[in-house]
């Protein structure tokens, strides 16, 4: 046991403590927040946006262009993975500029992200019942007025819980921006793994997106608690 | 609905200053101009274990393939590439203005590596001094660096008694390389040549070239052929064969 004890420590020294090799880590973490915070930004806007331009189209069949340029956007991000998407916007689209590989990562994550949050919202506004809508307008609501006001912080409620998937789902994929040999989470663990050939980084990697994602989903689940204090 | 567009448009313009204030490219003439240059490696080569000790690890880009890294050099977002000798020399066959520096990075020494204890380092060693003797890994190394001759043919009529899996990354030519969608290159050839001597048939399994000392280890390969470079480091978790070829790690550059 105590052999055990004391293998286990060196180990840990070698991965962690020598060269400062838990800064690999910490950096990388920084990066990840980084990225995910910025592409999470990046795909609520743009899934909204898209989100309400698709709704519109179905409720009223106005915006017919923009709703059409809204379903090749979902059509492609979400029938090509986001490492290829991510590798595109890399070598492909920013092929003659050298533009940083964050702003890189957030572009590709952001747009993935949207696609999804997109249809995610849209499903919210089409779950709210029609009655609702047609109230508004009989109240002397625009259309705008009746999805700000009305449809909207109905339809928030209800996809909340789908909107923390997909939060979580965009925190653990920015693990692949490893490939534009941006230094995430993932690839600084790789990297101290490429020089110690140990298991340890990669468990250490695994629980801190573990831990970040169950501080995430309990701070989700505190929001929709509140949320559904006005129901009783 | 005004607030989100405003939003958007922010967002856009910020991306796009960013995307702008790109960094002025650096231009190599010899090795003595990599201070302070972006350097792009593949991760977990003897280059990037180099790169990242003398010039220092942000300094360092570690990319999954060198031919990613060598993309990104055409492409001016680094501006150079470490990486072994004869891939290089592929590489830059491949893609215009692209050269080579005269110096030499480093000298190294490939070899096979095995599972601590592994009772083949003895047999393959036997093996490689017989074919390193008969002209046979000559014959090897004339057809992939020069292109003079055939590639490796196993004898007819050989009987295997056992089956070894060979972890490797064929992402570097000409020591393994896919055509025509099967596995070739140096060490292919070599590893065959070996394990006809021995007996064994060779199951190529190809993997992320930071994967393979962790495969060895964990008993996933019977043996890594990939153009390895002994280091000390590697040393404590796997045995090496002897050393079958000298390897020079050496700078790309854009003309």
């Amino acid at each position: 046991m105590q052999a055990f004890i004391q293998e286990f420590l060196d180990d840990f020294q070698r991965n962690f403590i020598v060269d400062n090799r838990w800064k690999y880590i910490v950096d990388g973490l920084e990066t990840t927040l980084l990225v995910t915070f910025l592409a999470l930004i990046l795909g609520v806007v743009l899934g909204f946006v898209v989100a309400i331009i698709r709704a519109t189209y179905d409720k009223t069949k106005k915006l017919k262009v923009l709703n059409w340029i809204c379903n090749i956007y979902i059509t492609v991000i979400r029938g090509t993975p986001v490492v290829v998407q991510l590798l595109i916007i890399m070598y492909v689209v920013f092929a003659s500029v050298n533009i940083e590989k964050v702003v890189v990562a957030v572009l590709a994550f952001g747009l993935n992200s949207g696609a999804y949050v997109a249809e995610i919202v849209r499903s919210g506004i089409m779950s709210v019942d029609e009655g609702q809508f047609e109230a508004g307008r009989s109240l002397g609501f625009n259309y705008v007025q009746t999805m700000v006001h009305i449809i909207m912080p109905q339809a928030f409620k209800n996809i909340l819980p789908a909107l923390g998937n997909e939060f979580i789902v965009l925190l653990k994929e920015t693990s692949v921006a490893g490939y534009v040999a941006l230094r995430d989470l993932t690839k600084g663990g790789d990297i101290i793994r490429s020089r110690t050939y140990s298991y340890m980084p990669l468990i250490a990697t695994a629980l801190i997106y573990l831990a970040l994602v169950m501080g995430f989903s309990k701070l989700l689940g505190l929001l929709e608690r509140r949320l559904r204090n006005n129901e009783r | 609905m005004k607030k989100l567009v405003s939003l958007l448009l922010v967002a856009a313009m910020v991306l796009s200053m960013v995307a702008c204030g790109g960094k002025e490219v650096k231009k190599i003439t010899s090795i003595d101009d990599l201070e302070g240059a972006k350097i792009g490696v593949q991760l977990g080569t003897t280059g990037d274990i180099y790169a990242s000790d003398q010039y220092g690890a942000d300094n360092v880009e570690q990319y999954n393939k060198g031919a990613e890294a060598v993309q990104a050099l055409k492409q001016n977002k680094i501006d150079a590439v470490i990486i072994d000798n004869e891939p290089a020399k592929a590489f830059v066959a491949e893609n215009e203005g692209l050269k080579i520096l005269e110096t030499p990075y480093e000298e190294e020494q490939y070899a096979h590596a095995f599972q601590k204890g592994s009772k083949l380092v003895a047999e393959f060693n036997q093996a490689i001094k017989e074919l390193k003797e008969d002209g046979t890994f000559d014959a090897i190394v004339a057809y992939y660096i020069e292109g003079k001759g055939e590639a490796y043919k196993s004898p007819e009529g050989i009987e295997y008694k056992d089956k070894l899996v060979m972890a490797t990354n064929a992402e570097f030519p000409p020591y393994e390389y896919y055509e025509n969608e099967t596995i070739i290159g140096i060490d292919v050839d070599l590893a065959r040549a070996i394990g006809d001597k021995l007996g064994y048939e060779i199951e190529i399994s190809d993997m992320a070239f930071d994967s393979i000392i962790g495969a060895v280890q964990a008993g996933k390969a019977d043996f890594a052929a990939a153009g390895l470079t002994i280091t000390d480091d590697r040393k404590e978790k796997v045995d090496f064969a002897d050393s079958y070829y000298t390897g020079v790690q050496v700078v790309i550059v854009n003309e």
